[in-house]
């Protein structure tokens, strides 16, 4: 490298050509500057994004409150500074301690300057439950049917196994007798109640069936009494770092990680666990807790309805715009207006949605097929279908532009070639066009699914709520509710970050579903981009 | 050229019936889809300025029933449904008739059958008559109505009488000649004038509601003054607030005394003269008790209001409106019980103004002379009562009296107000809070959040798209834009969480730091490049030519790193909060602004804001400036280059001026992008109505008003309807823009296709 190449040679050393060259470098950091920005944000969400599933180090803390001493267990969140009223410097912490039970708050800020000393006990033991949040506590002592099993004894391990996976089996059964049979009791009593108003069915009969559900309806509740019995006697002991006595009952215990005592891997695997229940978990604890399968569900439906939606009309339109319509100011206006709905703001389509989905078309609907609910509306609200609807409408110029763009990419040649062996217009764009330009169409119906799963803003004007009880697609007839309300990635970080009652102690899930919204936004942008990347090869070839 | 005789085609050339016939049917059905969508795309304006256009539409009106109690009335009221009106004219009985014209009763009014009423007045909140007698007594009764289901769902009202006790005055003499009732629920307030001419007298009682352990409370008087000599001349008018707060008596010298009624008793607090020298025709409080209609002797028509002229001072009357001329005649006068409407009028000629705009509503001329006139509780209908014992209910429809264009953007001054102001608050505690729906703070907002946005974005989105255009190798710009375009494709919800919980808490103690770092990195880049080219040339050939986008960063990042740590010792410098209270002296920025500056300091606010629409605002405009500079030809660039200019020559005299209408236009499309952001502003902004371009507080944008208040707005109420004239207006700043941006952009493909 020591012999410079000439071609090489183009940073000028000297006079006149040196002029301007700061400024070049000033576009440089620019370029820099913008490039970090993006690759920067990335692995911010990635980083904080993976640290809420990594199981951290328990550490337990001897902090000095006056004269007394405190002993704290937990780990830490946040460093921060604060300056005190004399205006001076603290380096606070941010220590999350859990057992909300106890101490009403999860987190405690700490002056770095008051703790005396820090260790790692092995025995603490990070205690996951139904209620309250985590607890970190060591073991005291296990209370089963069998009798009492102290911390100490050897076969601790192996019933605190038993003791979680009966919890789990019971919990599993719980969930189907109350969601789904005592469920199905509610909506047949619901039915019976407007059958009876409409007239279908009458007073006797309606009265005989409450009675034979009323007795369904208590056996169900008998045997989840008999399940919960069961579990009653089993509980699990545990003591906090002050020394306070907790007692988990079996049916809240989820799950104990001996955090300092786990290898890396046992660590790692911590993670994929966690990981896993984040994805298939319905949330709880007001959202902060429990995972975001709903929303993911939600999310995944509202998007693919929508680009069922959007790619049919958007590619009719692109072909009438391209093949059909006579090529004039009036195509070429229309052109400019359609490009203009890509740059209007999204929180118009939720307004337009609003106005025509939902009560225009919607309140229609209602008064038109379910006008027996009324005044409750079924599809005359805010819906999953709405939502759908009003974001096809939103990413349709993104499907337009492209398809037209991939057909207008289509040689001559080719179509000549299909013209001259006799082919309708028709069957020359089926044939011919259509699948030269397909990859071009994939990429904007991808780029508009990418757009659409981010978008919130209209959602929360025409279906987003922040719990969804039920799921717009399930097992119950006729399976597929289009006038449902659902959850939503984009709108589970706003409504936890912004709305929550505990909002510290929902940063991990929030910073959780943002890796997942991003990741999920990106994976579609590089797909798009790697079809298009193919695309230009093959025309570059193709074209002649 | 002759045509050739055609050969006809043989049997196997020719086209089968079904593909013509499928080919057909294809055009057309692609035709009618591809003009559908259309369409539909243009259904958005129709379908948002539909529910718009209503807020625009002025009051109607039309008869609704009549009735003849067949007495001249002097006082009317009504029920809340508008339904049954009852006629007083000051004598023993109360007239009730449906405006059906079905049913007609009388009530006898207790206690009333053997003594001369001279004076009464009504209050339409309490439906309250307080009357005062020839003996010096003081008194009133209520009217009350009731609603009725019967077994078909059919309602009935059912009106009724209930008195209240009487009270004698201790001072003065003669006749009440006028009386005036105010009610606050635990205490009252009677204001009434005794005798006539320059020897009559005013008096103040004041009641108290003493609550017993059992039923209702027993009211006694709590004390008796006498204003007289507090008022400017012979009183003429006399009007308690229908709280019982304050008390106005017009004088005949044209004089208004305002008097406050608080826990210490009656005090005068101001006195005012709205017409000159000429005692008021009409003098009635509007909805809310805080302002006044006065209405002088020439028909002109004013409204004066309590507000604080001076911030801490007191609250005194002053006047806020100018309504139109009325006629000559008697003046009706009749207040909306809802908002701050009202029904005046002079001989037959009515209209229904808005005391707020001072927006006339409606007007119109009546086919019976009326005397007396009074408004529904739901402000849906009014009846007219004639001299001759006629009485007419009109249906009112006029879903949104406050909203007109004043309202919308202009100044308003609104009840208690100092002064004409933009404000936006649209929802409020109490029943009588009058909406603000001044559109002009949202837009303030949104174009204050832009700015801010795009004083960040725009330098560094044009450098990068200059240096990615003029100078990055092809390889690496294969892989640069991708990430830029993935950039502008981030949910804008992730960036918004950010802004406000992770980096608002970060900057909000770095502020010294930002400014250092703002000044630092631009100029090390420049500096670095100054040095740069001082090098020796061998050591600068190992770096190929475009990476210098590389080369800078460790510089630029250490730059940065000194730039964070030097800010708290800047801080310590020239930023020190002096505490008032205790002298004390303390090194911070977020005290120190407030102090310095006066304005406040917030920790969600537009530099963070600015910064984190960077991400969504620097891919718009970097992705489309930077196809505008590469597809500048290359014969121009070639030719510079070949004419002896060095690279930046290239790019200053050649590439930038072609390449100007499509950057022109990248910032359009991102002044686009940002003005209709929603989910950041939302969550970085603290959405606070402001108006003021201060760079530490926050704003109100109209996208993040929109999203948070529709949802709860109730359909079709002016509220709902102003968001969307919101949305309408937010659609139109884009699509202005986007529309110049788009046409600048084609104009500069044509060119460059002849260059």
């Amino acid at each position: 490298m020591a012999s410079p190449a000439p071609e090489k040679s183009a940073f000028a050393t000297t006079g006149r050509s040196r002029r301007g060259e700061p400024l070049v470098w000033l576009t440089a950091a620019g370029l820099a500057f913008g490039v970090a920005m993006a690759l920067g944000l990335f692995l911010l969400i990635l980083f904080k994004g993976t640290a809420s599933f990594w199981p951290r180090r328990i550490d337990l803390m001897e902090v000095s409150q006056g004269a007394v001493i405190e002993k704290i267990a937990g780990y830490v969140t946040q460093e921060t500074q604060r300056k005190d009223a004399e205006g001076v410097l603290h380096e606070e912490i941010q220590v999350f301690r859990g057992n909300k039970d106890l101490n009403g708050e999860a987190f405690k800020y700490l002056d770095r300057d008051s703790i005396k000393s820090t260790s790692r006990p092995e025995s603490l033991l990070l205690v996951e439950r139904l209620e309250y949040g985590p607890a970190i506590v060591t073991a005291e002592a296990l209370q089963t049917p069998g009798g009492r099993i102290e911390a100490t004894a050897a076969e601790f391990d192996s019933a605190l196994e038993v003791i979680l996976e009966d919890g789990r089996v019971a919990r599993d059964k719980l969930l189907v007798i109350e969601r789904k049979q005592i469920g199905a009791v509610s909506r047949e009593l619901e039915a019976l109640v407007r059958a009876e108003r409409a007239g279908t069915v009458s007073a006797e009969i309606a009265a005989a069936r409450r009675v034979e559900l009323q007795v369904t309806f208590e056996k169900l509740q008998a045997a989840a009494a008999v399940i919960r019995a069961k579990l009653a006697g089993s509980s699990f002991t545990g003591v906090s770092a002050d020394g306070r006595e907790v007692v988990f009952p079996a049916a809240n215990l989820l799950g104990v990680f001996a955090a300092n005592r786990a290898s890396f891997f046992e660590r790692v695997g911590e993670t994929f666990r966690r990981v896993g229940k984040f994805i298939r978990e319905d949330p709880r604890e007001a959202n902060t807790e429990g995972g975001v399968f709903p929303a993911i569900f939600g999310t995944v439906i509202m998007t693919l309805v929508m680009s069922l939606f959007v790619t049919p009309f958007g590619v009719i339109a692109a072909i009438y715009l391209r093949e059909y319509a006579r090529q004039g100011m009036m195509v070429r206006v229309v052109r400019i207006c359609v490009n203009n709905l890509a740059g209007v703001p999204s929180i118009v389509f939720g307004v337009f949605g609003l106005a025509f989905f939902v009560y225009f078309v919607g309140g229609g609907l209602d008064q038109w097929l379910f006008s027996d609910r009324l005044p409750t509306p079924t599809y005359g609200t805010p819906g999953i279908l709405w939502a759908s609807l009003t974001l096809a409408l939103l990413t349709l110029p993104v499907v337009i532009v492209a398809t037209e763009e991939a057909l207008s990419a289509v040689p001559r040649g080719v179509r000549e070639a299909a013209l001259a062996c006799g082919a309708s217009k028709w069957q020359t764009i089926q044939r011919v066009v259509l699948p030269a330009s397909l990859p071009g169409i994939l990429t904007g119906v991808i780029l508009a699914m990418a757009r659409g799963a981010g978008e919130v803003a209209p959602l929360m004007l025409v279906g987003v709520v922040k719990l969804a009880p039920t799921l717009p697609i399930d097992s119950i007839a006729p399976f597929i509710h289009p006038e449902r309300k659902f959850m939503h990635l984009g709108f589970h970080i706003y409504d936890l970050g912004f709305q929550s009652p505990d909002a510290e102690a929902a940063k991990p899930i929030v910073y959780a579903t943002a890796l997942l919204l991003i990741i999920v936004v990106v994976t579609l942008n590089l797909t798009a981009i790697l079809i298009r990347n193919r695309l230009k090869k093959r025309f570059a070839v193709s074209s002649f | 050229m002759p045509e050739l005789p055609r050969s006809p085609d043989p049997k196997r050339f020719e086209v089968s019936r079904a593909t013509l016939w499928f080919d057909r049917f294809m055009g057309w059905a692609i035709r009618f889809g591809g003009i559908s969508v259309i369409v539909a795309v243009f259904g958005i304006f129709y379908f948002i300025g539909k529910e718009v256009v209503p807020l625009f539409r002025s009051a109607h009106i039309e008869v609704a029933g009549k009735v003849a109690p067949g007495n001249k009335p002097a006082i009317i009221g009504v029920d809340e449904w508008g339904r049954m009106p009852f006629f007083y004219d000051g004598s023993s009985k109360v007239v009730f008739a449906n405006t059906e014209g079905t049913e007609q009763r009388e009530i006898e009014v207790p206690g009333l059958a053997d003594v001369r009423v001279a004076s009464y007045s009504y209050d339409t909140v309490h439906r309250r008559i307080a009357l005062g007698l020839e003996d010096g007594r003081v008194g009133s009764f209520l009217v009350e109505y009731e609603r009725k289901f019967d077994s078909d769902g059919k309602s009935t009202i059912e009106p009724s009488i209930t008195p209240e006790p009487w009270f004698s005055l201790e001072k003065g003499v003669g006749p009440i000649t006028a009386v005036s009732y105010g009610d606050s629920g635990a205490g009252r307030v009677i204001i009434a004038k005794r005798g006539t001419g320059v020897s009559s007298t005013v008096h103040v009682l004041r009641l108290a509601m003493k609550r017993g352990l059992v039923g209702k409370g027993k009211l006694s008087p709590l004390d008796e003054a006498d204003i007289t000599a507090d008022l400017g001349a012979e009183a003429t008018l006399v009007r308690a607030s229908q709280n019982g707060a304050l008390v106005l008596v017009a004088c005949a010298n044209g004089e208004v005394d305002y008097f406050l009624a608080d826990s210490k008793g009656v005090s005068k607090r101001q006195s005012f003269k709205p017409f000159d020298g000429v005692a008021p025709r009409q003098m009635d409080f509007l909805f809310g008790g805080v302002s006044v209609v006065l209405t002088g002797s020439d028909g002109q028509q004013e409204q004066w209001s309590l507000f604080r002229p001076q911030e801490d001072g007191e609250r005194l009357f002053g006047e806020t409106q100018k309504f139109p001329d009325l006629g000559a005649g008697d003046v009706i006068f009749a207040a909306s019980q809802r908002n701050r409407t009202f029904l005046t009028g002079a001989g037959r000629d009515l209209s229904i103004r808005h005391s707020t705009s001072g927006v006339v509503r409606w007007q119109g001329t009546l086919d019976i002379d009326p005397v007396i006139a009074v408004l529904d509780a739901k402000g849906e209908n009014f009846i007219v009562a004639a001299a001759d014992g006629q009485a007419r209910r009109y249906a009112i429809h006029d879903p949104h009296p406050e909203a007109n264009w004043t309202a919308f953007f202009g100044k308003v001054w609104y009840e208690g107000g100092a002064k004409p102001i933009y404000q936006w608050q649209s929802t409020g505690g109490s029943d009588d809070f009058e909406p603000k729906l001044s559109l002009i703070p949202l837009i303030f907002g949104s174009l204050k959040g832009t700015a801010y946005a795009l004083l960040f974005s725009i330098p560094v989105a044009l450098l990068a798209a200059v240096f990615s255009a003029a100078f990055l190798p092809l390889s690496v710009k294969r892989v640069v834009k991708p990430v830029m375009e993935i950039m502008s494709s981030l949910p804008s919800v992730v960036l918004g969480f950010l802004a406000g919980l992770w980096l608002a808490p970060i900057l909000e103690t770095r502020v010294p730091s930002v400014a250092v770092m703002a000044l630092a990195l631009p100029l090390t880049a420049l500096l670095t490049g100054y040095c740069w080219c001082r090098l020796p040339i061998a050591f600068r050939n190992r770096f190929e030519n475009g990476s210098e986008w590389m080369v800078v960063v460790p510089f630029v990042a250490f730059a940065g790193w000194i730039g964070w740590h030097v800010g708290p010792i800047i801080e310590g410098w020239f930023f020190v909060y002096k505490d008032v209270a205790t002298g004390r002296e303390i090194a911070d920025f977020r005290l120190w602004w407030p102090q310095a500056v006066g304005i406040p300091f917030e920790q969600r606010n537009s530099l963070v804001l600015g910064f984190m629409m960077g991400f969504a605002v620097i891919p718009v405009i970097f992705t489309i400036s930077e196809d505008a500079l590469s597809n500048v030809p290359k014969s121009l660039t070639a030719a510079a280059s070949a004419l002896g200019a060095n690279r930046w020559q290239v790019v200053w005299t050649v590439m930038l001026p072609v390449a100007s209408s499509g950057i022109f236009s990248a910032l359009m499309i991102g002044f686009g992008r940002a003005v209709g952001e929603t989910m950041i502003m939302v969550m970085a902004t603290g959405n606070t109505p402001v108006t003021d371009w201060n760079i530490f507080n926050g704003m109100r944008t109209l996208s993040a008003n929109i999203a948070v208040e529709l949802p709860e707005a109730p359909v079709g109420s002016t509220h709902y309807r102003t968001l969307f004239l919101g949305a309408v207006v937010l659609f139109g700043m884009t699509f202005v823009m986007n529309t110049i941006a788009e046409v600048l952009r084609q104009r500069l493909r044509e060119r460059n296709k002849i260059v």
